[in-house]
């Protein structure tokens, strides 16, 4: 019941740190040049929810991780979805984007559910594999008029802070009762995984 | 730092060109009489021995054309810089009277010393650009090399934190002070004197650099503060030369003033912030500067004090003459 | 690839691209030195790469940080220079996004990159950033004080940058130093796409 509890709190953080970010999104596609670029650039991590879940479940298997993981995986993620995004921009075809993104929730919370701790180099290839679907999917749309590098800056930006809110999620794991809401904050990622995989085949 | 050389060397020669003959000076007048809201007579109405329409030749504001004697000006209204040619060859100044048509009026002056001035359009719409006295602000002391060089100098002088804290304190009040007893007119100082005073201010900071370099100590590296204060005063009544340009109707001198003055602090604030964070990164960076590189800034406090001084004392020995 | 979207993101790109040469230089009002200072402030690929290359030579300690404040700069000006006065040999977006991104991707990997090394990729990019500089920043009216102003502003800013980076403590401030790299280097593979995607 206190888990459960504290897990409502958690979506209530997440829900507020995305209303602080919502209002970038309306302002995005408004006006065009160097500030438009860069919100728009901003808003688009957060617009999709699928994206969202994945990137915070980045931050939360790292704090689980611990260090070196906790910062090599932020570390890598954008470099990596920068590839996917460069791949996408190139038009090499990646089949199943959108059940690449929605595998990468489930597979990601599950991680953070079961307290897995693999390798390094296991964790890192298994979000490396993943960063490349999510950059592929959304590296590419840039908004008419705007600034190609201010959006590109704005969109590594959000992807980065959304690991923080991850990061600092999950330094909740430090406590035996944050260890579990950790742990369910995982499953919800999870969970939502499933429902986006659903939506996809569907 | 090329940069800054360039500006110091066009600084020098601008005030090289602005020193100008005077003999046997007159003041002109000229009036501005609004008669449409973009349409202005105007005319000279008070002359010397010369007519002042064959010596003086007005610059109007970008967007103003004239024709005989109609000033026909754009959307904006008569508003911009508006200069005068030709002052200091038998007129030291010209005075400009705006009558506006809703019967307010606003004088400016301009002078040798002040060639050009800013009309700003009648005062109930300067409301919201009021804003512009702040830039304005910002703007005099950004572009007064000799009010930075001076504040370069004191912080040469200054050995830590709290010497510091309060000797730029000491200036700040002091030139508040001054600045305000000369926009509310209670205190006049001529610009010729001024600026060599100001310029010898400068120029009393080497010395007392020299003296630090060497070891030695004396009242003003003991009390920086004291100095700052007293010749802060000075460089108010040159800030107040800046906000003179305006031209300010009477009701909207406090605010003027206060945007003013908060300007120029917030250009002194940056000034100071950026050399003290130059310093502390030279000092992480365990920079070895040969001793002539090391002692620059002194030098260039000390010799530009001095050129200014010899300048702008002959300028003042010309004037008298 | 949709096909409908492909002349839309062509049109899209190719604004993008070209706009930093029509824009015209930053009027702050207090004059060409100013400007120049506010035209590094307020051009993100100046910036980045000024901040991507301060990163690395803080990372790399004193000694590096040192060749990079005054080898930047006068590359800077250099390059500047020769692109005021030849503009149309100034068009270098590939090149100038390759700099960033690998001065970005050496400080996310904390590369053990030689002083010297430092010091050319310094040169290599200051010339770079310099001819584009000059190339868009002298048509517009900016004379040598602008073009003195923004390399002031560039050495102000690498000195800064680089001595606090030299003097952060190891553990989270020094990653936080290489997440930042890695975020630049990001940037500059997404460029790397917007660039190949507009060519055509």
């Amino acid at each position: 019941m206190k888990t459960q509890m504290k897990r409502w709190k958690q979506y209530a953080a997440l829900g507020a740190a995305m209303l602080v970010l919502a209002p970038a999104t309306a302002l995005a596609h408004r006006e065009a040049g160097q500030a438009a670029g860069f919100l728009s650039g901003l808003a688009h991590p957060v617009s999709g929810l699928d994206h969202v879940v994945a990137m915070i479940a980045v931050g939360l298997w790292g704090a689980v991780l611990g260090p070196p993981a906790i910062w090599v995986l932020p570390v890598a993620f954008p470099v990596v979805m920068a590839l996917g995004g460069l791949m996408g921009l190139l038009g090499f075809p990646l089949p199943g984007v959108e059940i690449g993104i929605a595998v990468s929730a489930i597979v990601l919370g599950a991680m953070v559910l079961a307290q897995l701790r693999p390798p390094l180099w296991v964790a890192a290839a298994l979000v490396a594999f993943f960063a490349i679907f999510h950059g592929h999917a959304h590296g590419r749309e840039l908004p008419e008029g705007t600034s190609a590098l201010l959006y590109s800056l704005g969109f590594v930006i959000a992807t980065g802070l959304l690991h923080l809110v991850g990061i600092l999620l999950g330094e909740a794991h430090r406590w035996s009762a944050g260890r579990q809401t950790v742990r369910a904050a995982g499953g919800g990622v999870a969970l939502a995984g499933l429902f986006f995989l659903w939506r996809a085949v569907a | 730092m090329s940069g800054w050389l360039r500006m110091l060397l066009l600084t020098a020669l601008a005030l090289l060109a602005s020193a100008a003959t005077a003999h046997e000076m007159s003041m002109a007048e000229m009036e501005l009489r609004q008669i449409s809201p973009r349409e202005f007579l105007w005319q000279w109405t008070a002359s010397g021995n010369r007519p002042a329409s064959e010596v003086l030749k007005p610059v109007w504001p970008e967007g103003c054309r004239v024709e005989e004697n109609v000033v026909r000006c754009g959307d904006a209204g008569l508003r911009g810089t508006l200069a005068i040619e030709g002052i200091g060859k038998g007129y030291s100044a010209a005075m400009v009277k705006v009558y506006w048509l809703d019967g307010q009026m606003q004088v400016y002056t301009i002078a040798a010393g002040q060639p050009r001035v800013r009309l700003s359009g009648p005062a109930n719409d300067t409301r919201p650009g009021a804003w512009a006295y702040l830039y304005l602000g910002i703007e005099h002391i950004l572009l007064g090399v000799d009010h930075l060089l001076f504040v370069l100098g004191l912080l040469l002088i200054v050995q830590n934190r709290w010497m510091l804290l309060k000797t730029v304190t000491a200036f700040t009040v002091a030139h508040s002070i001054t600045l305000a007893v000369a926009t509310l007119g209670v205190a006049k100082v001529a610009a010729a004197p001024l600026n060599a005073a100001i310029a010898l201010s400068i120029l009393f900071l080497g010395p007392e650099i020299v003296r630090r370099w060497r070891g030695e100590t004396s009242f003003t590296i003991h009390h920086p503060w004291v100095v700052a204060f007293a010749f802060g005063l000075l460089h108010g009544f040159g800030f107040a030369s800046g906000l003179a340009q305006l031209g300010l109707p009477r009701n909207e001198i406090p605010l003027a003033l206060l945007l003013f003055n908060v300007g120029v602090e917030i250009g002194q604030l940056v000034f100071v912030i950026g050399i003290l964070l130059l310093e502390r990164s030279f000092r992480l960076l365990e920079f070895h500067w040969p001793k002539l590189v090391e002692r620059l800034p002194g030098y260039l406090v000390g010799t530009l004090g001095a050129f200014w001084t010899i300048q702008r004392v002959a300028i003042l020995l010309r004037g008298i003459k | 690839m949709r096909p409908a979207a492909a002349p839309k993101a062509i049109v899209a790109l190719s604004a993008a691209v070209a706009a930093p040469v029509h824009a015209h230089l930053v009027e702050t009002g207090f004059g060409a030195f100013y400007d120049g200072i506010a035209h590094v402030a307020v051009t993100p690929a100046d910036l980045i790469v000024v901040v991507a290359l301060a990163l690395l030579a803080g990372q790399r300690g004193t000694r590096a940080a040192r060749y990079a404040v005054f080898a930047l700069p006068v590359a800077w000006l250099a390059g500047g220079m020769i692109g005021a006065r030849w503009p149309s040999a100034a068009a270098l977006p590939l090149l100038t996004t390759l700099s960033f991104a690998l001065a970005g991707a050496l400080v996310a990997l904390n590369a053990k990159v030689r002083d010297v090394g430092v010091a050319a990729l310094a040169i290599t990019a200051g010339v770079l950033h310099g001819l584009v500089n000059g190339a868009t920043m002298a048509p517009a009216g900016a004379g040598a004080l602008a073009l003195g102003g923004a390399v002031s502003a560039i050495f102000f800013l690498t000195a800064i940058l680089s001595a606090e980076v030299t003097a952060l403590p190891v553990g989270w401030p020094r990653i936080v130093v290489r997440v930042a790299g890695s975020w630049i280097a990001a940037t500059g593979l997404l460029m790397l796409g917007w660039l190949a995607r507009s060519a055509p």
